[in-house]
């Protein structure tokens, strides 16, 4: 088994020592929010990029480290609607399915080819999101793919640790997801009751002296010292209803104000990111 | 509601106009009384047609008519409006319904129903391939016990023909019971394109031979 | 897909049961009240190959299986944490030893989600369907929310524990069975006991052989004579807490119905998974002052996730109103008219399946009810310890 053709490194692989001679407070490269606890980051929505596609959508979202860099990129094509497999029983409804995938280089660790349980966990997300948008009785028999590729996720590039990080990425993304997948569905010409857009809203604590914690819109988990609790919200504004909600996190049920307050700041993110895809599917029109 | 016309340009979800003035056409929604856009697209006002002549029903007592002849707001997609021209050839995809009257070509055949192949819905050409089936009762609307596929379809047929159920899992159920339904363009077995002579005949113009087909009516 | 499975309702049926569940008070089809659920069978320790297992059967026939099994495992060293090396660990680590005392009192635990790993078996799903994927991360997620499950599964700064629960549903999923995996789940964490830590400080570890001294994943603090773990007792235990509980909770009109069956949830409105945990009550009554009073109220209840289910009642067929129906002389023909038809007001009594998501008052309702002190989910935590310890 041994690799003889080349010349290998000794087997009990060391780090370099390396002697770190800046000041102890460096240590902390926890990047701090610039932003107002209630504005969202700047995102770049566009309709059309797949030309063989259905539908098809792109989205970018400011980075939080550097201005100007990109975070996450997503992009969306919708395929169909088209004839069911064989196999399939009747359906007097569209069939949705979601499908989100990482790319193997959209994270800091290598994702594998094949979907791991988080992508279909995601994939579960959003096409509950989606299927309280669509109107589905207009397309009966017929199924429709929606794969949603994570080019570059979310992630800080600065902070070399991984600090359990991951399940608040995951719910920045799947707002993405969702969003991106809404404007994609329009685009594909498929019937919606309204344009469907993701929101996240956190409760998150600063510092660490006990202060009272603060809820922020659209939170990147490597600006602050720790987050209590995320939510992220699938909304139709129109309508004025949800289709997805996802809470986690850990709050006292006594205080139902601050969950109360915590789902309405995901809504207002929602909102915003909402108005950039009408403004993105008016530019079509128009 | 004061809004006294829709909007041009519509967004899903959108407001159209209130349902006591306009019927949902495709491309819409109705919500809590209201017309709302499911589609992103212009948004049409088709005036209902005034001369419309009395519902022919044979076997049918036909019901109280529209409770009013309201005009009717749809949404079509405006990606013919787009300018490049590579998005030229997208196009929505459209769904057999029943009612409609497609064009298919007879993939296969056996005693009790023909496979065929939806290709064109309406006006619109399908994009994805429909399956349908044309039963040995749907064939043709007299003497029914007396039908015979091989008689009246052959693989390779281009048929006209209408929908009349969603039907199971994968086919279409079509019917060819009217005069002007049936056999369109054929071949016959010689390789050469045949004409219609009669509603059940076909003729091979080169070599004379006659070959039974469900005929349509020429148009 | 487990919440969509497909349901053998006529529209006349659907619409129906939407119209008795949507009464002051709904009236259900086995006549349970909104908050009750189906009555169950619990047991606990039935595999004693497993570190803790337990089993419920419900009345419609569901029955479920977890076991849960413990292996040490290396922690992985990351870079740029505070490094243990491997040689200094091995040697005892005066330095090491001396940091500890030095901070005692700060929580040197560190929890990692991926020393749980959760799966789950539906007969007749594949092990890679996203229903079972959506269920596993469910659980999952609520027993890992709070960060503080996972600190228990630490040994030293070398080693950890790692917990594979293994979920079986052994019936065919009669009912989306959210609520039966978790119940049994809850159970077979409560019943879980890891051996007694002998070794001390960052050494490899090294544990006692007596079973019967093996303290309780969970401490139990009725039975607060059991000796107690150096894990638990090296630094402070926040609370006695419990092992999260996940209800399934669905809104029909202005009704809020616990435990759907399969039925039930055909005709739902909304469907929200809601996790939640408890303060044992002996543990309140310590912190409380000890009054009567406040344990009667129930336990302090912690919201811990919440996930939207889709329903299956955007799945169903909806019904035709008379008024459109061909067989009734209505006018068939033209696309345009099918168009029209589809798009019809809604007529009293014809099943229309729901379209949209829900209003925001609804679901607030939802959570604020399964969060009432008092309510329902303290009376499922009493009943699940009257099973444990019976």
């Amino acid at each position: 088994m041994n690799d003889r053709r080349r010349i290998n490194g000794p087997a009990g692989a060391t780090l370099a020592p390396f002697f770190d001679d800046a000041a102890p407070q460096d240590l902390d490269t926890r990047s701090t929010r610039s932003r107002p606890p209630n504005a969202t980051r700047k995102l770049l929505l566009k309709t059309g990029v797949t030309p063989s596609a259905s539908g098809s959508a792109y989205l970018e979202i400011e980075t939080s480290a550097k201005p100007g860099l990109s975070g996450l990129k997503l992009s969306c094509s919708v395929h169909g609607p088209r004839a069911l497999p064989k196999s399939a029983p009747f359906s007097p409804h569209i069939v949705l399915s979601t499908h989100v995938k990482y790319a193997p280089f959209a994270t800091q660790q290598r994702r594998g080819y094949l979907r791991d349980s988080s992508e279909r966990d995601l994939g579960i997300h959003l096409e509950t999101a989606l299927r309280g948008a669509i109107i589905a009785d207009r397309w009966p028999k017929s199924g429709v793919d929606i794969i949603v590729s994570i080019i570059e996720g979310d992630q800080d590039r600065e902070t070399s640790k991984l600090q359990g990080d991951e399940v608040w990425d995951m719910m920045n993304t799947l707002s993405g997801c969702i969003t991106v997948a809404a404007a994609a569905l329009a685009d594909a010409g498929i019937d919606c009751v309204d344009t469907v857009a993701g929101g996240v809203a956190a409760l998150v604590q600063d510092a660490d002296d006990g202060s009272a914690p603060s809820i922020a819109v659209d939170p990147i988990p490597s600006e602050h010292k720790r987050i209590l609790a995320a939510c992220c919200v699938a909304y139709l504004p129109t309508r004025d209803e949800v289709t997805n909600l996802w809470f986690r996190g850990d709050l006292p049920a006594s205080d139902l104000d601050l969950y109360t307050s915590l789902v309405g700041h995901g809504i207002q993110a929602s909102k915003n990111a909402n108005r950039v895809l009408i403004d993105c599917l008016s530019g079509t029109v128009g | 509601m004061t809004t006294t016309t829709p909007p041009t340009l519509a967004i899903p979800g959108q407001l159209l106009g209130p349902a006591s003035r306009y019927q949902p056409g495709p491309g819409t929604h109705l919500h809590e009384s209201n017309l709302h856009a499911s589609l992103v697209g212009q948004v049409h006002i088709t005036q209902p047609a005034r001369a419309l002549g009395p519902a022919k029903r044979l076997t049918k007592i036909t019901p109280a008519p529209a409770p009013a002849e309201l005009p009717t707001l749809s949404v079509t997609p405006a990606t013919q409006l787009a300018s490049a021209p590579s998005r030229e050839k997208k196009k929505r995809e459209v769904l057999p319904e029943v009612g409609n009257v497609v064009l298919c070509r007879v993939i296969r055949i056996t005693p009790r129903q023909a496979v065929v192949a939806i290709l064109v819905c309406g006006d619109t050409v399908l994009e994805a391939e429909w399956q349908g089936l044309i039963r040995v009762q749907d064939v043709r609307a007299t003497e029914k016990d007396r039908v015979k596929i091989y008689e009246s379809f052959r693989p390779g047929d281009v048929v006209r023909a209408e929908v009349i159920s969603l039907g199971d899992q994968t086919n279409y159920y079509l019917s060819t019971t009217r005069n002007e339904l049936g056999v369109i363009s054929a071949v016959s077995e010689a390789g050469n394109t045949m004409v219609p002579v009669s509603w059940k005949e076909l003729m091979d113009p080169k070599s004379g031979l006659m070959e039974l087909r469900k005929v349509a009516q020429p148009q | 897909m487990a919440s969509s499975q497909h349901v053998l309702l006529s529209p006349a049926e659907l619409a129906y049961l939407h119209a008795s569940l949507s009464l002051t008070p709904p009236i259900r089809p086995d006549g349970r009240s909104p908050t009750q659920f189906r009555p169950l069978v619990a047991e606990t320790g039935i595999l004693p190959g497993t570190n803790g297992s337990a089993r419920i059967c419900f009345a419609d026939g569901t029955e479920a299986i977890v076991g849960v099994k413990a292996e040490v495992e290396r922690t992985a060293q990351r870079p740029g944490e505070e490094t243990v090396f491997l040689e200094e660990g091995g040697a005892g680590g005066d330095g090491d030893d001396e940091e500890e005392e030095a901070g005692q009192g700060l929580d040197k635990r560190k929890g990692d989600a991926s020393w749980v790993e959760m799966t789950v078996e539906i007969p007749g799903l594949r092990d890679d369907d996203s229903g079972t994927a959506f269920l596993a991360a469910m659980l999952s997620e609520a027993l890992l929310a709070d960060g503080e499950f996972a600190k228990r599964l630490w040994i030293n700064r070398r080693f950890h524990w790692k917990l594979y629960l293994d979920i079986i549903l052994i019936s065919p999923p009669l009912s989306y069975p959210l609520p039966l995996l978790s119940l049994t789940t809850h159970l077979a964490l409560l019943s879980t006991r890891l051996p007694r830590l002998k070794s001390e400080g960052d050494e490899d570890p090294f544990f006692d052989d007596d079973w019967a001294a093996a303290p309780y994943l969970f401490p139990r603090t009725t039975s607060s004579s059991s000796t107690p773990s150096s894990t638990t007792t090296k630094s402070p235990t926040p609370a006695a807490t419990r092992p999260p509980i996940t209800l399934l909770v669905m809104a029909v009109g202005n009704n809020i119905i616990f435990d759907p069956s399969k039925e039930e949830l055909a005709v739902a409105d909304v469907a929200l998974a809601v996790s939640v945990t408890g303060l044992s009550p002996s543990h309140e009554t310590e912190t409380g002052g000890g009054t009567a009073g406040e344990k009667q109220t129930g336990r302090n209840l912690r919201l811990l996730s919440i996930r939207t289910i889709d329903p299956p009642s955007r799945l169903t067929a909806p019904g035709v109103a008379n008024a459109a129906n061909t067989a009734y002389g209505a006018s068939n023909g033209t696309s345009n008219g099918t168009q029209k038809m589809a798009e019809a007001e809604a007529v009293e009594g014809v099943w229309r399946p729901p379209r949209g998501g829900a209003k925001r008052m609804v679901l607030g309702a939802l959570v604020q009810k399964v969060l009432e002190r008092g309510g329902v989910v303290d009376e499922v935590l009493d009943a699940l310890e009257g099973a444990d310890s019976g």
